[in-house]
């Protein structure tokens, strides 16, 4: 495995006290009012806040707080509706993380299955499912890694290609798609997934954050795509863990990518999800799977959504990795 | 017995503290080691020590174990010796 360099999570990390001195996670406005209507209705989530503060500071905070500010506005009702679709869908996860604890295998489902309950049903992925995946990425902690990743490790190295063209596999809320178009003033984005949800929800990010002239989405599944043009850069963010057959999909991205082009590659491993079906047990084999599809990784990063509380727990994780082809 | 009192071992085991003495007004403010993960374990533990299900909608807005205890009663749950 061609591994050149490991990412250390954690390397933000910043000393509490310091940062309390200069500002309070109170003072960020969209942060507080998110805070406010999560913590009425489910108490016990209030220290993910101040923790994830902690440790990350003022970047995560300002960067949360713009999220809020552009994606929401001031629409309280829709803040209000965005906090409890994430309360009810961390409930939703947690519980099936202590069952899955005790049996260690995920709830038989097929992507059929999956797919009519979660990514077709709209009510559910509008009210639940998209805004939870929304703000996890920056109330989760092994999300915020990821995304800190992703920014260190893939966005220097894109830059250096002239007016790239990035495909977003999977492209869930938006989130990355929106990330690429903001970093990379040049680039555009094509999204792809099965789900029309999640590709209005996408459209609506983009919309919001003023970048819908350098992207398009396509509706569909990329293994019975007939276009030929390869891209730059291919995406696909927990996508994996979805599928009943991951070779056959990553086969498929590799196809999308030119030679020598790169990628953003993740996976959720011993994570519960209403909508995960293929079970991931560690990093490896994930990175196993990649490689059999003929990618070459550059770097990785692994990173837990939290301690274990005693020896033995299962914490579901995240594994990310830059390849290239 | 109370819906408390059947319930207090439950409390006692997932916050690890076995002198815990479980009101109708303590809130997760007032426990130590109450926080998320502690919650849902809490939430499974009397899942299925009751029989029930409970959803989304039946956990939030419980501001405290009075309101988890009304809850539990309002879908029909009836604490041994008490039927």
């Amino acid at each position: 495995m061609n591994r050149e360099r490991t990412y250390v999570a954690g390397h933000a990390l910043h000393d509490y006290n310091a940062i309390s001195k200069v500002k309070m996670i109170e003072d960020y406005k969209y942060i507080n009012t998110l805070k406010e209507f999560i913590c009425s209705k489910f108490p016990y989530f209030m220290g993910g806040f101040d923790r994830q503060y902690a440790k990350f500071g003022d970047d995560w905070a300002s960067a949360f707080n713009k999220e809020l500010e552009v994606f929401f506005g001031s629409d309280e009702d829709r803040i209000q509706s965005a906090a409890l679709g994430y309360g009810a869908f961390c409930l939703d996860s947690m519980k099936l993380q202590v069952e899955f604890n005790k049996t260690l295998e995920y709830r038989n489902k097929t992507y059929a299955e999956a797919s009519s309950e979660v990514y077709q049903n709209r009510d559910y992925m509008f009210g639940l499912y998209l805004p939870g995946i929304l703000i996890s990425h920056y109330l989760w902690e092994h999300h915020y890694v990821q995304l800190k990743f992703y920014e260190k490790e893939l966005i220097p190295r894109i830059a250096e290609i002239s007016n790239p063209l990035i495909y977003d596999v999977g492209v869930g809320t938006g989130f990355y798609t929106k990330e690429y178009l903001r970093r990379l003033k040049s680039s555009q984005v094509t999204g792809f997934d099965m789900s029309p949800h999640s590709l209005g929800h996408t459209e609506m990010m983009v919309e919001r954050w003023d970048f819908s002239e350098r992207y398009q989405s396509r509706l569909g599944d990329i293994l019975e795509r007939d276009q030929t043009e390869v891209c730059d850069v291919i995406n696909s963010i927990e996508v994996l863990e979805h599928l009943e057959n991951p070779v056959d999909f990553l086969h498929g991205l590799n196809s999308m990518l030119r030679t020598g082009g790169l990628g953003f590659i993740s996976a959720a491993i011993n994570a519960p999800n209403a909508d995960h079906i293929y079970l991931y047990r560690n990093a490896d084999e994930v990175a196993e799977q990649i490689q059999t599809a003929d990618f070459t990784i550059l770097s990785q990063t692994v990173d837990q959504a939290y301690e274990p509380r005693k020896p033995g727990d299962i914490v579901p994780t995240n594994a990310a990795f830059v390849v290239t082809k | 017995m109370s819906i408390i009192e059947e319930l207090q071992p439950i409390f006692r085991s997932v916050f690890e503290d076995t002198g815990l003495i479980v009101t109708r007004e303590m809130s997760a403010n007032d426990v130590e080691n109450w926080d998320s993960l502690n919650h849902i374990t809490l939430i499974v533990e009397i899942e299925l020590h009751t029989g029930l299900t409970l959803t989304t909608e039946d956990l939030m807005n419980l501001a405290n174990v009075g309101d988890f205890i009304d809850m539990l009663e309002s879908k029909g749950f009836i604490p041994n010796g008490a039927g």
